[in-house]
């Protein structure tokens, strides 16, 4: 009886909110359809699944089981894509974080307000133009008859051009970068306004004490960040392989890899891209991206228990 | 926002404030130029005739100006083609993501709303999973959206990190403002679009300009979502010429090659379309610049 009672209620209650409960169904449908739907879709990884069939071509294709990742293993690219992946993640983890935080501080001890708002405002202009304009610039300057090669000439350290763009041993350095160049003023604005938290107090009483500006950084400034590091630390952990921070991995490799480094430059989501959209592999491209995304899926929860551990905060 | 180090203005300056503000100066600068340089080395560049910059040495200045590289970018169909879609796609994507998802955000924000918690839980999920870009790719082509249009701007409407952020938004407006409307018998849609949104402007200007700039830059959708000629975007244009060019030699000119009399090269056509990408973004950023801020503060916040 009380149940029935309170299952009426509910019923009642959504009746009353049945304008909202629509606006939000719509949003439900909406993410039913393009992120759950894919979701499921996922299990066509372990299917004979051609894409002709669609949607419906999942629950009627062959099961082959683990086929398509024992292929994966034994693909003569496995290794390099895996090496690769993890190399252009890692490295631009330990270059992206440190740098917008360096980049506050600078910002944070310029005196004047007008060069202060400038400064800022100039170093997040990067963030909000396309990764193509991005490999536009390198194109520019790494040329042939480039400004670099130039400037690398008449200071006599090299005879010849460099062929940066198509030397392999130039697109890690390339990536970082650019990654650095692109993102570093978009993550300082977080850091500044945590510095900009800080009670301004303990910095006179350090002053007080005779603390010089150096040490005033070390020991109030960055201890007064040191949570927010922490936040972002773990945001980009949790997105590592899809390229830290700014997420860039993908945009990177297919915009600044060719035939000349591609050695080095093919990554996992490329990899995926070219032997699904491009070869019509789609059931072996999703297994390959399947592999990827249990990885990420491991990273994300493991750096949300270490969020809640070190922090107290969650992401969920 | 109070600075620390007004306090030291009253003493004299150190030794090592001498030193470590040189210091910061010097590298403010630095970063000043290092930010801005390729936006304006490419402009002159574009400003000027390729074939005179292919011989070199120009940093700061146009040496021959000339508009011919815009001058050949519009007259080619498929550039002012794709100069219209990406327009279009820019005005009806961010339409239509900022009205659909703070619509759903607008129901979400009631506390009282049944099954709230499990309607958060789902978007969380859908937040932090998905299936990867084979399985969205089939349903795509399934909803027949490969080598359409509405690919553009249909299944990016909905967007759960700036529906987060119009929840706390519209939380933070008193619920007592839509209640009188309410009780005088106007639908909830009524409010909504009547009384809510026109108080939430700054939070509409934060989400539409973040997402205007990502239609206008996208370059991925039309890259491998569809194979029509007529719906190129201009991101894509560059990313083709971009990725070949960096296989090609300068010297293999493609234009050069066609027209000797012309003055224009690959990489000047190259560098204008550049311009004409970033261009809307340069203009309008000192005027969105100040959204800026707020947006990313915001964004932190939900974490």
């Amino acid at each position: 009886m009380a149940v029935d009672e309170r299952k009426k209620s509910v019923w009642k209650r959504i009746g009353k909110q049945k304008q909202i409960q629509t606006f939000v169904w719509a949003g439900l449908l909406f993410l039913f359809v393009f992120n759950f739907v894919p979701m499921f879709g996922i299990i066509m990884a372990f299917e004979n699944y051609s894409i002709a069939d669609g949607v419906k071509g999942l629950f009627t294709s062959e099961w082959v089981g683990l086929k398509y990742f024992r292929e994966f293993v034994n693909d003569y690219n496995f290794f390099s894509l895996i090496r690769n992946t993890l190399v252009l993640s890692l490295s631009k983890m330990v270059f992206t974080l440190p740098l917008p935080i360096l980049l506050a501080l600078i910002i944070n001890e310029i005196r004047s307000r007008l060069v202060k708002r400038i400064v800022q405002t100039v170093s997040y202009l990067p963030y909000f133009i396309s990764w193509v304009i991005v490999a536009g610039f390198c194109q520019l300057f790494l040329k042939s008859n480039g400004i670099v090669n130039n400037m690398l000439i008449s200071i006599g350290s090299i005879e010849q051009p460099i062929a940066f763009m198509t030397g392999k041993q130039y697109f890690l350095p390339i990536a970082i970068f650019t990654a650095c160049w692109k993102d570093m003023g978009w993550w300082a604005i977080l850091f500044l306004s945590a510095i900009a938290g800080i009670d301004p107090n303990l910095y006179e009483a350090a002053e007080m004490d005779g603390c010089s500006r150096l040490k005033r950084i070390w020991h109030i400034t960055l201890p007064g960040i040191k949570s927010t590091i922490t936040v972002v630390l773990i945001l980009s952990l949790g997105n590592l392989l899809g390229g830290g921070l700014g997420g860039s991995n993908f945009d990177q490799a297919w915009l600044l890899g060719n035939g000349g480094n591609s050695e080095v430059s093919e990554i996992i989501q490329t990899y995926v891209m070219k032997i699904g959209l491009s070869k019509g592999r789609y059931a072996y491209a999703a297994a390959i991206g399947l592999c990827q995304s249990i990885i990420s899926v491991v990273l994300v929860f493991t750096s949300n228990f270490f969020s809640k551990k070190v922090s107290g905060d969650s992401l969920f | 926002m109070a600075n620390y180090l007004a306090t030291g203005r009253r003493r004299k300056r150190s030794r090592e404030d001498w030193i470590i503000d040189t210091a910061v100066y010097l590298l403010a600068a630095i970063i000043f130029a290092i930010c801005l340089y390729p936006f304006w080395l490419s402009i002159i560049l574009a400003f000027n005739e390729g074939t005179d910059a292919r011989t070199g040495g120009i940093y700061f200045w146009p040496r021959k100006f000339t508009l011919d590289n815009f001058k050949n970018l519009i007259d080619d169909p498929a550039w002012a083609k794709a100069l219209l879609i990406t327009f279009f796609r820019t005005v009806l994507g961010t339409t239509l993501i900022v009205l659909f998802t703070t619509t759903v955000a607008y129901g979400l924000s009631f506390v009282n709303l049944v099954g709230r918690k499990v309607y958060m839980s789902v978007m969380i999920i859908a937040m932090y999973f998905s299936g990867g870009i084979i399985p969205y790719f089939m349903v795509l082509r399934t909803l027949h959206l490969i080598n359409n249009f509405l690919v553009y701007v249909i299944p990016s409407m909905l967007n759960i990190f700036y529906c987060m952020v119009a929840i706390s938004s519209f939380q933070g407006i008193p619920p007592e403002l839509g209640e009188s409307a309410r009780l005088d018998g106007a639908a909830e849609l009524t409010i909504f679009a009547k009384i809510i949104l026109p108080i939430s402007k700054p939070m509409l200007a934060t989400i539409a300009i973040f997402t205007a700039v990502g239609q206008w830059n996208s370059w991925y959708d039309c890259a491998f979502f569809t194979q029509n000629k007529n719906l190129r975007t201009m991101g894509y244009l560059l990313m083709a010429i971009i990725n070949k060019a960096s296989l090609a030699n300068q010297s293999m000119d493609a234009y050069a090659a066609s027209a000797a009399s012309s003055t224009v090269t690959t990489m000047s056509v190259q560098l204008a379309a550049m311009i004409v990408a970033v261009g809307p973004i340069l203009l309008i950023y000192p005027f969105f610049q100040r959204y800026i801020v707020s947006g990313i503060t915001i964004g932190a916040v939900k974490g």
